[in-house]
């Protein structure tokens, strides 16, 4: 039995948890025009937000929530960006525990973190590195 | 004491093994005693299993017929533990491993076990005594090797506990 989990708590969470990782390197959550002013940045996009429904007429028959969001990391310098992935993949790679921090944080069973590619934009200027993480949260 | 109220990820259960090379095991009183079973569960005690098996009961029933009734009855009886095999990643100097090791070549041995799971607030216990049947190393090449073993759980030597 569960309530559906609420996608702007996700959100707060991601939000804190990818900047106490990364910081003093800004965290947004859309990639805006950030590319013109910061030489190192991230954005991230929550996706998946999912409760599988078991059968019944009960609303809150769910079961657990395991979102994913991925993580995209821009950088002029194409090192800055693998070394932040390194950071990422250190910190929350099989991280379980409080996700978030006190305020917006929730305990997660599971995070884990899959190094998808990197990438170069010739337009922005930009190097790219891409990862996803998949978050295992009891409800 | 509350015991988790959410549905667990599976990811959540882990598996401790009683130390030391010739163990005592816990009483029946004991495994339904958390004071008991909590010193079990130390990082130090845990088996880095991939997943934890399905644990419990296996089913055993007895029928039988009644004259001038339609239906028999199904009566539940003398039911084993359920044996768990487990896989593990296999590192030789890993000393839970060498344990297990150890106690499969004696068969005799028995050992404390503890399968735990929690919300990240609230913790239950499984704890059960067992002996080890089969170890085993699986070596091939295109994976990590992994050592597999099976637990045997003694009867009606098992308890649950929570935390606050």
């Amino acid at each position: 039995m569960a309530t559906q989990q609420n996608p702007v708590q996700y959100a707060k969470a991601i939000q804190y948890q990818l900047n106490s990782i990364v910081t003093p390197v800004p965290v947004y959550a859309t990639f805006n025009r950030n590319f013109a002013i910061e030489p190192k940045f991230l954005t991230w996009m929550l996706r998946n937000v999912h409760q599988e429904v078991f059968t019944g007429q009960t609303q809150s028959n769910k079961s657990i929530d395991r979102p994913t969001f991925q993580i995209s990391i821009f950088t002029q310098q194409i090192e800055d960006g693998f070394t932040i992935s390194n950071q990422i993949l250190q910190s929350l790679h099989g991280f379980s525990g409080l996700f978030g921090g006190a305020t917006n944080g929730f305990w997660i069973a599971k995070a884990d973190v899959t190094w998808l590619y990197n990438s170069y934009d010739n337009d922005d200027k930009l190097a790219q590195v891409f990862l996803d993480c998949t978050l295992d949260i009891p409800t | 004491m509350p015991l988790p109220t959410k549905v667990l990820p599976g990811f959540t259960a882990s598996l401790y093994v009683q130390p030391a090379s010739t163990p005592t095991p816990l009483t029946t009183a004991q495994l339904s005693l958390i004071a008991s079973v909590s010193p079990l569960t130390i990082s130090g005690n845990l088996l880095q299993v991939e997943a934890v098996p399905v644990f419990g009961q296996d089913d055993a029933v007895a029928s039988f017929m009644v004259a001038g009734s339609r239906q028999s009855d199904k009566l539940p009886t003398q039911s084993a533990p359920t044996s768990m095999t487990i896989t593990v990643a296999w590192n030789p100097s890993d000393t839970v491993l060498l344990l297990i090791r150890a106690d499969a070549y004696s068969g005799l041995i028995d050992r404390t076990y503890v399968v735990q799971a929690t919300d990240g607030t609230s913790t239950v216990n499984y704890a059960f005594n067992a002996r080890v049947g089969q170890f085993q190393i699986d070596s091939q090449p295109g994976a990590e090797a992994k050592a597999v073993f099976t637990l045997h759980p003694r009867g009606n030597q098992y308890g649950w506990t929570n935390t606050a």
